[in-house]
């Protein structure tokens, strides 16, 4: 548009230069024409001719001037357009500059002070308004929308960090949660607070959202444990009383086998293995469930018992040979446990080697302890299988929780060894089959007998005994003379017998019970476990038995001398040559 | 029912001192007189090594069962195995009397005779 103007604009500029000249020219040629066609018409035509012409050139000078005002007329009409396009040219260009300017400076403006938290109206009066009342309100509507984009903006962003402060909150409660507060309610539940205690104590997240699962962890927690400790009560109770019951069975049935006679023995004694099984049984729940064994020694047990109690109470008894010629005894607060262990594991042996096919046992002291091994000639065990067995034994893992149904055996295994110290380890056996060697600690061991005098005096004394007799009398023994007895005085009666009697009247003891020789290095005596129970015990007995018949006589006799001639030695007192009580009639 | 506190028995329960038998043979009755023959060696049955050691001098069975604290039965079967073994030997004490020691039935039945006519 603005591009075609200056042609046309310089055509009408040199319009009006030429146009008067060309009406004149052209009046000036016709009147001239018509001058001459006057002069040259004929004389015939001599008077109309001028008429004519003069007619005909005012004709056409009439045409001329009102063609030449018309054209005129048009040009001005021309110039004023042109003009008012020029105007109007301007005028655009104008308002092309103020929306470039409104575009590209005023609104860039508006929006930064928008941004900077001017108000809309603020914003306005800040900047060169356009001129032009549309531009105007564009920036107006403008100005106004973009406050309200920026206030909404504003908002929210508030609200998104207000979100996320939230947010971070429950994150870092939920990671104290998790890391804190929950393992120390466990543990809480686990030494048996109350969920009440647990939740009152505890510092928990203030978040209800996150508030709310977590007391319900803790209550359904508290309520399984309880469940849990209450089962496991219960079920030691109960398990104690089938013990009681299992045990007082025993003491019947071996009540029985002394009564009865031969036609009632075989009976008495599949009863006795029953009940010695379901012993077991019953002590291997009861361990498991955290109880106690059925049965507590008081006095040091010898190999050969140990292993025949163990061998007893499991039902392929007669499979089991037993190669033991060790005197070695188990202290008696652990020969139960060592037992029940022997038991578990003989069972197992006598369970996965074929019925056909012996278990075998062996017993060698050696300097780390007492190891007891247990073979048998069955299948010789899957790896997989004996590291299952050998974790079980390894007793790391006491959860009741862990336990399988068939496993029960060797999870008591691995418990015992655990409390008393000993270990527990499966190889291949030489007999084709798996061993099981189990090494008992010396501090399990009782202090070995000294078997010197004692049995010497055993031994030798029958041959100088002049008289035969149930029980031969130490005073013939070689060494007699040398170590008189003490005297007894007149009343050998009931003061001097308990002391007297004690050596012998439990063989089984060992000396150290009567004389402990053990000491540590700094020279303090060392008591062994379970001493004072058997001390205790043995009183009571002695008691019990001084006004026992004559019948009995014989036996204790023997060894009251022989107790008495001990003592008598140690005091080095010079008494008579006497014995302490005279022997009754063999 | 209360429970012991203790246990003052021995573990060994007695179908595993005899191996789980019940019958002994006839050799052995309550009086018979028992001798050891020889010592004891080790690795044998405590039982049978105190067996041994007391029977050094002619005991009786039953006298053996006291000491032991073991019922007859018992003896008899563990005395039935050194038996077989050869390591005692039994000798029933009325066996030793031969019938020509006792005194003669008409003798005994003219005291009596004697007797009522005090």
């Amino acid at each position: 548009m603005s591009v075609s103007a200056p042609p046309s604009q310089h055509r009408s500029a040199t319009a009006p230069r030429t146009s008067p000249a060309v009406p004149v020219a052209v009046l000036v040629v016709s009147a001239v024409a018509a001058g001459a066609a006057v002069a040259l018409a004929p004389s015939a035509a001599g008077t109309w001719a001028p008429v004519v012409a003069v007619t005909a050139w005012v004709c056409l000078a009439v045409a001329v001037l009102v063609g030449h005002r018309l054209v005129l007329r048009a040009r001005r009409t021309a110039a004023e357009q042109e003009a008012e396009a020029v105007r109007l040219r301007g005028q655009v260009a104008q308002t092309s500059a103020e929306a470039a300017h409104l575009v590209n400076v005023t609104m860039p403006a508006l929006v930064k002070r928008l941004r900077d938290g001017a108000g809309a109206g603020e914003s306005l009066s800040g900047v060169q308004p356009p001129a032009d009342p549309q531009l105007r309100r564009l920036a107006d509507t403008f100005a106004s929308a973009v406050e309200e984009g920026m206030q909404h903006v504003t908002r929210l962003d508030g609200e998104r960090q207000q979100a996320q402060q939230q947010l971070q909150q429950a994150v870092g409660e939920l990671e104290q949660l998790t890391r804190e507060t929950l393992p120390a309610a466990v543990a809480r539940l686990r030494e048996g607070q109350s969920a009440g205690t647990v939740l009152a104590d505890l510092d928990l997240p203030r978040l209800p959202v996150v508030r709310a699962p977590a007391e319900e962890f803790v209550r359904e927690l508290a309520h399984s444990e309880r469940r849990a400790a209450a089962a496991q009560a219960a079920s030691t109770k109960a398990l104690s009383r089938v013990q009681a019951k299992a045990l007082g069975m025993l003491a019947d049935l071996r009540e029985m086998q002394e009564r009865y006679g031969e036609e009632a023995f075989g009976d008495l004694l599949k009863l006795d293995h029953s009940t010695s099984q379901l012993g077991l049984m019953t002590d291997r729940l009861a361990l498991l469930m955290g109880g106690r064994a059925s049965r507590a020694w008081n006095k040091p047990i010898v190999m050969e018992s140990i292993l025949r109690g163990a061998v007893g109470r499991i039902a392929a008894y007669q499979r089991v040979r037993l190669h033991c010629s060790t005197g070695a005894a188990i202290s008696g607060f652990a020969a139960e446990g060592v037992m029940h262990l022997l038991a578990e594991l003989m069972d197992n042996a006598a369970n996965f080697s074929p019925p056909i096919d012996e278990v075998h046992v062996y017993v060698e002291e050696r300097s780390a302890g007492i190891v007891v091994t247990i073979e048998d000639s069955g299948l010789k065990m899957a790896d997989a299988a004996m590291r299952h067995a050998e974790e079980a034994v390894s007793g790391r893992i006491t959860d009741i929780a862990s336990l399988q149904g068939t496993r029960l055996g060797l999870a008591v295994v691995g418990r015992l060894a655990v409390k008393y110290g000993m270990s527990v380890n499966y190889r291949p056996s030489s007999r084709g089959g798996t061993g099981v060697v189990v090494l008992l600690p010396p501090q399990l061991l009782a202090q070995q007998r000294d078997p010197g005098p004692h049995e010497a005096a055993r031994r030798s004394a029958p041959a100088a005994a002049p008289t035969p007799g149930p029980a031969p009398t130490p005073p013939g023994s070689p060494a007699a003379p040398s170590a008189p007895a003490p005297d007894p005085a007149p009343a050998p009666g009931p003061a001097p017998r308990p002391a007297a009697e004690q050596p012998a009247a439990r063989t089984e003891l060992p000396e150290q019970v009567r004389r402990p020789t053990g000491s540590t290095p700094n020279g303090l005596p060392v008591r062994s476990p379970g001493r004072t129970m058997s001390e205790a015990e043995r009183e009571r007995e002695q008691r019990r038995s001084e006004p026992g018949p004559q019948g009995e006589r014989p036996a204790r006799n023997a060894g009251s001398q022989f107790g008495a001639f001990h003592r008598g030695r140690r005091s080095g007192g010079t008494g008579p040559d006497t014995p302490p009580e005279p022997p009754t009639a063999p | 029912m209360t429970r012991k506190p203790v246990d003052t028995g021995d573990p060994d329960r007695l179908y595993t001192v005899t191996g789980g038998r019940s019958r002994a043979d006839d050799t052995f009755d309550l009086v018979t007189l028992v001798v050891s023959e020889s010592q004891a060696t080790a690795g044998m049955q405590s039982e049978h090594v105190r067996i041994l050691e007391m029977c050094r001098h002619p005991t009786a069975v039953v006298e053996i069962a006291a000491e032991l604290k073991l019922p007859i039965t018992v003896v008899r079967i563990l005395l039935g195995d050194l038996h077989d073994t050869g390591r005692i030997t039994a000798r029933h004490p009325r066996a030793a009397q031969s019938a020509a020691s006792l005194p003669d039935t008409a003798l005994l039945k003219e005291v009596l005779h004697g007797l009522r006519n005090l």
